[in-house]
C-alpha cells in the first residue's frame, strides 16, 4: 500500500470510530470496506466531506446461498485518484433500504436502476418504482441469480426450428463436392 | 427488365416494372442503426466502397426512406421503435436485417431483452449473414436487393399488410403492448 498519510489517517479513524468490518485493498488506488447497514449515510457523508465527491456508481450483488443482497457505493476523490468502495449487506427477502439522494443527488438514477433488475426498494426516493430500462416488465428483476434468460426467451421471443438432419445432409453434399475440407 | 408483350396492353403491370426498375435504382436508407453491425456502414457510405455508386443514399426521416437497416441483435425497447419507424415509412419499403442476431439471436439468444428471429415481427426482405457482416459483404446485399426490386421480388411491404393480425400477434406476444411509453416525453 502506496498510500499518502492523509489516507492513512482516514483508514485508521474510520477504523476506530465506525463499525467496519472488513478493510481491504483489492487494486492499487482501491479501497474497499464492508460497513453495517445503518452506518452507510453516516461514512458516506463523511468521505465526501474528506474528498470522495463522485458517487461513480451504486450496483448490487445477489448472494443468493447467504440470501442477501450486498450494495456497493463506489466513491471517487479527483485529488488523490482513489477509488473507495463501500459495501454492505441487506437481506434479500422484500429487499429494502434507505436512499441516499440527499447526500448524493446522482444516485436516483442508481437506485432506479436497482430497483428494476434486483427489486430493492429505496425508501425516500420517489422514482424508485419508477420503470427505467424494461418497458412493460412482468417478471421477477432478471439480474437475480433465480432468474433463468433462457426460459424467459424461450417463452417470450420464439427461435428459428432448423432441420438438424437437413443441415448435416447439406454439409455432406457440400463436402463430396469438394467444396470444404473435411476435418477430422 | 423482364417486361413481355402481353404486359404492354396492361398498363397496371406495365408502369409497375417500369416503376421498379426506377425504385431499384434510387434506395435511400433510413440513417437509424440498432445494433453492432452498424459500424460496417460507415465505411460502406465512404470513400473506399462508396454506396453512392448504386444510387443510395442515407435518409434522416422514416417518411422519406425506403429501405430500414437492422443492423444487429434488437431489443424489446428497440423493437417498439423499430415497429413505429417501420410502420411510419411509406410504401414501397424494403427490410434488410444485418448479421446472425436478426437471424436466430446470435450470441443474445438466451438473453431476456433481445428477440430472437426479426421476420417474427416484420417481414424481412433480405438477410445477410455474417457476425459483423464485411462491407463487401453489404455492397453484395445491397445489389442483391437493387436486383430483387428490379425483378418485383421485394415484397415484404405486402406481406406485411396481408398477414398483419399474424404479425402484431406476435409482436403484443413478446411486447406486451407495442405502444411506446417514454416518461421523458410526457
Ligand atoms: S450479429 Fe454480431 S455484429 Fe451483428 S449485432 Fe449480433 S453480435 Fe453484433
Amino acid at each position: 500500500m502506496n498510500f499518502t498519510n492523509d489516507t492513512k489517517e482516514l483508514i485508521s479513524i474510520l477504523e476506530k470510530s465506525l463499525d467496519i468490518k472488513d478493510f481491504t485493498t483489492p487494486k492499487k488506488n482501491e479501497i474497499s470496506i464492508v460497513v453495517d447497514q445503518n452506518n452507510v449515510p453516516t461514512i458516506l457523508t463523511y468521505l465526501k466531506d474528506k474528498g470522495w465527491k463522485q458517487l461513480s456508481m451504486i450496483t448490487c450483488v445477489d448472494w443468493i446461498e447467504e440470501n442477501k443482497f450486498e450494495l456497493v457505493y463506489v466513491l471517487f476523490n479527483w485529488t488523490n485518484g482513489i477509488t473507495f468502495l463501500v459495501k454492505t449487506k441487506i437481506e434479500r427477502e422484500n429487499p429494502e433500504y434507505i436512499s441516499i439522494i440527499d447526500i448524493f443527488p446522482g444516485a436516483r438514477y442508481y437506485e432506479r436502476d436497482i430497483h428494476e433488475f434486483f427489486g430493492v426498494k429505496f425508501e425516500g426516493n420517489s422514482d424508485s418504482e419508477k420503470p427505467l430500462f424494461l418497458e412493460l416488465w412482468d417478471d421477477k428483476p432478471p439480474m437475480r441469480k433465480d432468474f433463468d434468460p433462457l426460459e424467459y426467451s424461450k417463452r417470450k421471443f420464439p427461435d428459428r426450428k432448423y432441420d438438424v438432419e437437413l443441415s448435416k445432409n447439406v454439409v455432406k453434399e457440400v463436402i463430396k463436392e469438394g467444396g470444404i475440407n473435411e476435418r477430422t | 427488365m423482364n417486361i413481355f408483350e402481353e404486359d404492354l396492353n396492361d398498363t397496371i403491370t406495365f408502369w409497375e416494372k417500369i416503376k421498379n426498375i426506377f425504385r431499384g435504382k434510387s434506395l435511400w436508407m433510413l440513417h437509424y442503426c440498432t445494433g453492432c453491425g452498424a459500424v460496417e456502414l460507415p465505411p460502406t457510405m465512404t470513400a473506399r466502397f462508396d454506396m453512392e455508386r448504386l444510387g443510395m443514399g442515407p435518409m434522416a426521416t422514416p417518411r422519406q426512406a425506403d429501405v430500414l437497416l437492422i443492423t444487429g441483435y434488437l431489443s424489446v425497447k428497440t423493437l417498439r421503435r423499430v415497429i413505429y419507424t417501420y410502420e411510419q415509412m411509406m410504401t414501397p419499403k424494403y427490410l434488410v436485417g444485418f448479421g446472425s442476431c436478426t437471424l436466430n439471436g446470435g450470441i443474445y439468444y438466451d438473453s431476456y431483452a433481445v428477440i430472437n428471429r426479426l421476420d417474427y415481427y416484420l417481414p424481412v426482405d433480405l438477410y445477410l449473414a455474417g457476425c459483423m457482416p464485411r462491407p463487401e459483404a453489404i455492397m453484395n446485399t445491397f445489389k442483391t436487393l437493387e436486383n430483387m426490386i428490379t425483378k418485383g421480388e421485394a415484397n415484404g411491404w405486402k406481406k406485411y399488410v396481408e398477414n398483419y393480425d399474424w404479425y402484431r400477434n406476435n409482436q403484443i406476444r413478446s411486447l406486451g403492448e407495442v405502444y411506446v411509453k417514454d416518461e421523458f416525453h410526457e
